[in-house]
């Protein structure tokens, strides 16, 4: 046996499923299973307590599929990785999203793990938090009571990412006018041990940054944004010398929680070929638009 | 009792609810073929298919399961080997063996939606599978032959519809 027994719940109805979540004790969600399932088992070994219930949202169908209009895009939260890495609805900056799922874990890992896993599992170094901080996404929940709540990704994270309400669907707002650029790096190619997850989003406006975000997953603590180096690209125009001199304005306490050497400086490695990459992509843009 | 679709078989079986699908698999309906291994998401040897997707069964419940799940005996038709078991053996890509069932139920997921996948296609799709004789080279030639014979037999398929009707 892999597991230790628990009562098993698969309710069809958001709201059912809100009521038992709030009435069951010791209950456990099951989304995709791939942290809990692997966790369930770790505490098996160790001896340690397991829950008494596990509440599984499959079922439910409200809880599934991605849409998109002109002013939005609407990540349901049992949506998988694979299922939104497919989705022909990510452009404009719904597009850097192919990007952060493509780099997540393993292929059978994709087609399970699932949004709202992703971001509620509390591990603090999954890939997605960084990517909702920075496309400054807004997270929606659902109580026992029926009542909703949305939170900003950023406030979520700030607070621990601790919550007692089930995370129903993400909204993120269309921006056609910023420019992207996200990085994670792991351990090794072969093992799949995070380090960093990155990403900056700027708007280019007369060739300087503008509203700029950088938000990091250092793997140590939850996903931030680093606002020093924020209003740091917000005073400059964008230019190749800027890549170098950012890496003077970085807020330290984000970037020393790695106590080795190399993986500090693979922070800034990450954030350099970050800003290198959309220095370069507006600088082929004015070029272009020089031409037309 | 909750009913099961493996393998195109209906099976009716009295589950708790915190059964893995690897142990209802293995324990339970004697489907030796889905090996068991790391038990913890690494290795990929317990790969089974669930609409078309590779999905690891030692981290799936059973109880949670609703559609058609397809494990390494639900390839072959009779003695008629499917493709990708034909030219795993036929390209030597199992050595000692083990890691090949995970191995063909990630690649049939793969080269059912695409069978001319490219070789970072490849290593994308085939990420999750371990294989702990490094046989990684012949593992991708028997993927690339089996999608050229899957594709011969897809475009085949409506011919044979055609002619029927005939």
């Amino acid at each position: 046996m892999l597991l230790k027994p628990f009562s098993f719940h698969s309710p069809t109805q958001l709201a059912e499923a809100a009521t038992l979540y709030k009435d069951l004790p010791e209950v456990r969600l099951l989304a995709g299973g791939t942290f809990l399932l692997s966790n369930l088992k770790s505490l098996k070994r160790k001896g340690l307590k397991t829950p008494k219930n596990v509440l599984s949202l499959k079922r439910i169908p409200e809880l599934h599929g991605i849409t998109a209009d002109n002013e939005q895009l609407i990540i349901k939260s049992m949506t998988t990785i694979d299922e939104l890495f497919e989705s022909l609805l990510l452009e404009d900056n719904f597009k850097i999203l192919r990007t952060v799922c493509r780099n997540i874990s393993t292929q059978p890992i994709r087609n399970m793990a699932t949004m709202g896993g992703n971001l509620t599992c509390r591990y603090t170094w999954t890939e997605m938090p960084a990517a909702m901080i920075g496309l400054e996404a807004r997270l929606h929940f659902l109580n026992g009571e029926g009542t909703e709540s949305v939170l900003s990704a950023e406030e979520f994270f700030k607070g621990g990412a601790k919550t007692d309400k089930i995370l129903t669907h993400v909204v993120i707002k269309r921006d056609k006018e910023c420019s992207i650029a996200y990085r994670r790096v792991r351990k090794s190619s072969n093992v799949d041990i995070p380090l960093l997850s990155l990403m900056i989003k700027t708007t280019f406006s007369e060739n300087r940054f503008t509203n700029t975000r950088v938000s990091v997953n250092n793997c140590v603590t939850f996903a931030q944004r680093d606002i020093i180096l924020e209003n740091f690209l917000n005073q400059n125009i964008c230019s190749a010398r800027i890549t170098e001199e950012a890496l003077d304005h970085l807020d330290k306490t984000i970037y020393d929680t790695r106590s080795n050497e190399y993986k500090q400086h693979m922070f800034r490695v990450s954030i350099k070929s970050a800003l290198n990459e959309l220095v370069q992509n507006q600088k082929n843009k004015n070029e272009n638009s020089h031409y037309q | 009792m909750k009913t099961l679709i493996i393998n195109k078989k209906k099976y009716e079986l009295d589950l708790k609810g915190h059964e893995t699908l690897l142990e209802v698999l293995r324990n339970h309906l004697g489907l030796t073929g889905t090996k068991t291994a790391c038990e913890e998401t690494e290795c990929g040897t317990c790969c089974v298919n669930i609409k078309g997707k590779a999905i690891l069964s030692c981290i799936t419940l059973a109880y949670n399961i609703e559609e058609e799940i397809t494990t390494i005996e639900g390839l072959s038709e009779g003695e008629t080997l499917h493709p990708l078991q034909k030219t795993y053996l036929e390209t030597g890509a199992a050595q000692c063996g083990f890691c090949i069932p995970g191995f063909i139920m990630a690649s049939k997921a793969l080269l059912e939606k695409n069978p001319e996948p490219t070789q970072e296609e490849m290593d994308y799709a085939l990420d999750g599978n371990l294989c702990r004789c490094g046989g990684y080279l012949r593992i991708y030639d028997a993927v690339i032959q089996a999608g050229k014979e899957m594709k011969k037999l897809n475009d085949q398929e409506p011919r044979n519809i055609a002619t029927c009707k005939g």
